[in-house]
């Protein structure tokens, strides 16, 4: 009991109370859009448009299993590594592709790639994440993260919906962008929308969230675009069947199963 | 003298002075402030027409040619654009630029080249310049790499510039492995780099360029060498020279004129006639051509310095016989209206003619040309009608006494000039040697007739600039080092399938039989009776569908509801079975085929084999990279895999780099178009029609496995279509102006034979001409192919003057032999006058920095001098010849006809 006034005392004014620190803003934020759950799982349409409206489909499948069973924020107890394993139903041609992810904190990830008409696992190096995903304007590090303690965090806004934090990279040769702002809803701390700047200081590539829904009481970003103002495409991902919770086995995430794909589970 | 027989507007002018000088002040005036005043304010005067440069070799060809229109489409197709490109060696270096000092500066001058956009004046929310996600540099290109066991690597090329030597070297190998920068990015030898710097616009080039070349100033004696090319950037900066042309060029050819006449009148205030002429006549015809929406081109740029000697030559006539008559009347007025009357016809069918030359450019299909002919026919016009108005108005300005010691003053005198001298002895020579002039012209036509049939059909818009030019200088260098920076493409896009449903779906059932036994082998849980459910279903929905697509339609919704009450165990089944109709959807992306990529691999390789060729991209070099990559880096996986599939899945791999989009420069997202990106290292025309030619005969010997129709595009193809339509069109034009200016002399002369007497010597002067061209290699390119049909209308004035006085002076003197010697004397000094003038007149063209304006003006300098050389010896020798047939009638006829 005495500990649980303690745990009030030391939550209460600190999150909910008054307003949230930036770092407390900015890992709320990393465990809605990555961590909620121990599991999940969702069904991913993925459509790509250029400039000239041409229209590309993707369908797959994301699994994702967490190493940290907490989604607590308070001494970052939702952190941890995480594997991902996404899996290509179609274009037709590359129908049983699959990536597998683990990520984590203290290295660069490892990623495999399994092209069945090959009948090839390749890792494939990991050094740059911020390349494109299968052709679309969402890079790996869309999809999977980035580490927070990347960048430099600064909270300059804060609008009546709104926390706007500014990340700076810590590492400015490593990336393409100089910062990228980030508009933090503030009851769901889920970034609504993330506007990336060039070198040169022009706005080039939006990330938004275009659907949320709230489901097992996660709220749960459905619909997500990145656009390239600079090539002019666009991509929408779309998310359906999303679950959390389900008993992932982490035997799935291992290279084994990237030829022999858990069919049951990528339903 | 009868006044009445004058013109009534020559009368008019010779009345009122003032009234005609007034009148051509202001129109001229008027006309020049209507093209001024919305070229300086755009704004104030929007419903007018401002000036508009127009510096691009595609507007040869009109906006709805059917292959520009193709040219442009392809190009919005692959998201190509028009590129200018830099160049860097280093000389000094062995390595070359493979040092980190060099890199270093590449990398510099890259990141400079990304911020050279800035807002578009028109539409200030976009930006113009250089598009940074298409530039190609090591420093934004992906290095698809094998990276140890099992590993692919997808790195930026140089994500920064190397520290040591070692570093410099492994940027070069890893960049010499990947085909599609290889001959492009990195040279062949491993010593250049040369960055390609994609544009919003063409039209931009000469600003990149500039800004280019302020950063690269500051790296002078550091040993790199740093090129700037690009077909743009030759267009553009043509165009900035052109100006150069008309601020040199035009004064100077007004100052030849003024010197020239200075020396044959040596009267200050009466040549100042002739040039205040040639200025109203260049001046309101180029107003004319801005105030009409017209642009400055090329060829219109050379409107100008055409109109101010051909203006200035009836003024000649009329001076040049007033210098003669004058002092016979002393009275101005007397003598301008006895000048004007006897000058009449003949200066009106010279302007007939000579606008009838430049009219006929209007059969070429080519705009620029016919604007070009337009316009100098009614300069040409203009230059009349002024001249037989203003010309007479003028002389009544000058006070009778100021007249006094003009012109000859004695018909001794007309023999002292050496000009004089000459013509009369070769008169009197031409008389005694009549057939050996013509057995010369003979011989000359002769070998003209060889020398014509070694012409060269030729252009290249590079070659438009001087060899010592900087653009060439690029040009030369990194063709040298490079696969070429002439880029042309090939189109390829597959035949529309014919079948008909009934058609399809029974090869569809096919392939689902075969897919059944296939899945059997596998182990899929019921997949026989969900493939039998799906065979039957094809053949039952075939006969109610219209088309393949709603036969597809219909078997995925057949599918779906399946899907939604299947049981557990017929599920994978049921998705197989869905896999399958996605499957079929794909057998139309016809460049994920190996057959047909292999073909195109073919094609580049037989491509390759071709001098003029350099080296070829397409996609199926981006599939053999990638799958070379994916296989350890093996260099007998550097082919094209065996299946689609792994095709597919070979290029979704490529995608997953910094620029998934480069993939379609080279193919359309569905697969039903691709493009071959063929690197020249000459932009000759006929390098460019020969691999045409080479391409279409592989087509016809090796049929490709697939219906592929092909079909180029790309800047050094448009140049030869436009080559090949100016070819064309020019010989029509020819002939038309050949026909009209014929038709003209027998109406002139209401004589067939005389007719074709008068289009006697500049026939032989075009053909003589167009002999020396074949012979000294010289090839016939635009301009040479422009100025061929406008000669004639030009060179046939002569034959009008000297013919027509020919006339008059035999039916004065009774016979040829006694109008010989007068024919000789003033009609001969005239045509020789101006025969210099315009001869003379068109070399300022040569002071022009551009080599197509130095052509036109050594070329029309050389008909017109010939032109008039040929007249004055071929005519007189067959009229002492063929006297009789062509005297016979005429011979007791006092006038001129």
């Amino acid at each position: 009991m005495r500990n649980l006034i303690t745990l009030l005392l030391f939550i209460l004014p600190a999150s909910l109370v008054a307003a949230p620190t930036v770092d407390e803003i900015v890992h709320r934020s990393n465990m809605t859009t990555y961590y909620q759950g121990e599991d999940g799982r969702a069904q991913v349409k993925m459509i790509i448009t250029d400039s000239q409206g041409r229209e590309r489909q993707r369908q797959l499948t994301i699994l994702r299993i967490d190493a940290a069973k907490s989604d607590a924020i308070e001494g970052d107890a939702y952190l941890g590594g995480q594997k991902f394993y996404i899996y290509f139903h179609r274009p037709a041609d590359v129908n049983k592709m699959a990536f597998l992810v683990w990520k984590h904190l203290d290295q660069d990830d490892d990623r495999w790639l399994y092209l069945p008409a090959l009948d090839l696992v390749k890792r494939i190096a990991a050094s740059d994440k911020r390349t494109s995903f299968v052709g679309s304007d969402f890079f790996y590090e869309d999809v999977s993260g980035r580490r927070l303690d990347e960048d430099r965090h600064e909270l300059i806004e804060t609008t009546k919906s709104y926390y706007v934090i500014k990340n700076s990279p810590k590492d400015a040769d490593a990336v393409e962008f100089s910062y990228y702002k980030a508009f933090i809803h503030k009851q769901t701390f889920i970034p609504v929308q993330v506007e990336y700047f060039d070198k040169a200081g022009n706005k080039y590539r939006i990330a938004k969230a275009l659907g949320v829904k709230n489901i097992q009481g996660y709220p749960t970003v459905t619909k997500a675009s990145v656009e390239n103002l600079k090539t002019g495409s666009k991509t929408v991902m779309e998310y359906s069947k999303v679950e959390y919770d389900i008993g992932l086995d982490d035997a799935l995430f291992t290279e084994r199963y990237l030829r022999k794909a858990p069919r049951r589970q990528l339903r | 003298m009868n006044e009445h027989k004058s013109n009534p507007l020559v009368r008019y002018s010779v009345d009122h002075p003032k009234s005609v000088t007034w009148a051509m002040s202001l129109s001229t005036l008027l006309l020049i402030l209507l093209a001024l005043l919305p070229s300086l304010w755009p704004a104030t005067f929007n419903i007018l027409n401002p000036l508009q440069v127009d510096t691009d070799p595609e507007n040869m060809l009109s906006a709805d040619e059917p292959v520009r229109v193709f040219h442009n489409a392809s190009k919005q197709t692959f998201s190509l654009r028009d590129m200018v490109v830099v160049g860097i060696v280093n000389p000094e270096n062995p390595e070359g630029v493979f040092n980190p000092a060099s890199l270093q500066r590449i990398h510099e001058l890259t990141e400079f080249a990304k911020g050279i956009t800035w807002p578009d004046p028109e539409n200030p929310e976009r930006q113009i310049g250089v598009v940074e996600v298409d530039i190609l540099a090591p420093s934004v290109v992906d290095s698809i790499e094998q990276g140890g066991m099992g590993v692919v690597n997808f790195n930026w090329l140089m994500p920064k510039p190397p520290t040591t030597q070692e570093e410099a070297l492994a940027i070069r190998e890893k960049a010499l492995r990947i085909p599609l920068l290889n001959g492009t990015m990195v040279s062949e030898d491993g010593l250049a780099i040369a960055l390609y710097l994609p544009l919003t616009d063409k039209h931009l080039s000469y600003q990149v360029r500039e800004a280019l070349l302020g950063k690269i100033a500051e790296w002078e004696g550091s040993g790199d060498e740093f090129h700037i090319t690009g077909l743009p950037v030759a267009e553009d900066t043509f165009g900035v020279e052109m100006f150069y042309q008309m601020a040199i060029s035009a004064p100077l050819a007004m100052l030849v004129i003024f010197l020239l006449l200075w020396w044959f009148f040596k009267k200050l205030s009466l040549i100042s006639a002739p040039m205040i002429l040639a200025m109203v006549c260049s001046l309101a015809t180029m107003a004319l051509l801005i105030i009409s929406g017209n642009t400055i081109h090329i060829m219109s740029s050379m409107i100008p310095i055409f109109i101010m000697p051909i203006a200035v030559l009836d003024a000649i006539h009329i001076l040049s016989d007033f210098f003669d008559e004058y002092q016979k009347r002393k009275n101005r007025r007397e003598t301008i209206l006895y000048v004007m009357q006897h000058l009449y016809t003949p200066m009106l069918f010279t302007t007939l003619t000579t606008m009838a030359g430049f009219a006929s450019l209007l059969m070429t299909p080519i705009p620029p040309v016919q604007t070009f002919g337009l316009f100098i026919a009614i300069g040409v016009f203009l230059a009349w009608f002024w001249t037989i108005t203003f010309i007479p108005a003028f002389i009544m300005f000058i006070p009778e006494e100021k007249l006094a010691n003009f012109g000859h003053q004695t018909e001794d005198a007309q023999d002292t000039g050496l000009m004089s001298r000459l013509l009369n002895a070769s008169g009197q020579s031409i008389y005694r040697h009549a057939r050996w002039v013509l057995i010369g012209t003979g011989a000359a036509m002769a070998v003209g007739l060889y020398g014509i049939t070694q012409i060269n059909i030729n252009d290249n818009p590079i070659k438009w600039f001087h060899s010592d030019h900087p653009i060439r200088i690029a040009d030369k260098v990194l063709n040298e080092h490079f696969g070429g920076t002439y880029l042309a493409y090939l189109e390829l896009e597959p035949g529309e399938s014919t079948d008909t449903v009934t058609e399809y779906s029974q090869a569809m059932q096919q392939r689902i039989k075969a897919a059944t036994d296939q899945l059997a082998a596998t182990g899929i849980l019921n997949s026989n009776v969900v493939f039998e459910q799906l065979y039957n279903q094809t053949a039952l929905l075939a006969s109610t569908v219209q088309n393949k697509a709603a036969l597809l339609h219909a078997l995925d919704n057949y599918i779906n509801s399946q899907m939604e009450s299947t049981t557990d165990d017929m599920f994978e089944a049921w998705d197989e079975a869905q896999l399958f109709i996605a499957h079929e959807r794909q057998r139309d992306e016809t460049f994920k085929q190996p057959e047909v990529l292999q073909y195109i691999s073919d094609l580049q390789t037989y491509l390759a084999s071709l001098d003029v060729v350099g080296k070829s991209s397409s996609v199926a070099d981006v599939v053999k990279t990638v799958y070379r990559a994916l296989l350890m880096g093996k260099q007998e996986a550097f082919r094209i895999p065996d299946s689609s599939n792994a095709v597919a899945q070979t290029l979704i791999t490529y995608q997953n780099s910094h620029r998934p989009h480069d993939l379609w420069h080279f193919v359309t997202p569905d697969y039903r178009k691709a493009t071959l990106m063929v690197q020249l290292t000459s932009g000759d025309n006929q390098d460019m029609a020969e691999v045409e030619a080479q391409v279409k005969r592989y087509f016809q010997d090796h049929p490709p496995p697939f219906e592929l129709s092909h079909r180029w595009f790309g800047l050094t193809y448009i140049n030869v279509i436009w080559q090949e339509e100016m070819v064309a069109g020019m010989a029509v034009a020819l002939a038309g102006s050949f026909v009209v200016v014929l038709i003209m002399m027998t109406v002139l002369f209401r004589s067939l034979l005389w007719g074709l007497l008068a289009i006697i010597p500049l026939t032989v002067t075009v053909w003589v001409i167009y002999g020396i061209v074949g012979l000294v290699g010289k090839d016939y390119d635009m301009p040479i192919a422009v100025l061929s049909a406008l000669s004639l209308g030009l060179s046939v004035d002569y034959a009008i003057h000297f013919l027509s006085r020919a006339r008059q002076l035999q039916g004065q003197h009774g016979s040829w032999q006694a109008a010989l010697p007068h024919l000789f004397a003033e009609p001969a000094r005239a045509i020789t006058r101006n025969a210099i003038v315009v001869g003379v007149g068109f070399l300022p063209l040569l002071a022009a920095p551009l080599v197509p304006y130095q052509t036109v003006g050594i070329f029309i300098a050389a008909i017109l001098l010939l032109a008039g050389i040929a007249s004055l010896l071929i005519l007189p020798a067959i009229i002492t010849l063929f006297e009789p047939w062509l005297f016979h009638k005429n011979s007791r006829r006092p006038n001129h006809a």
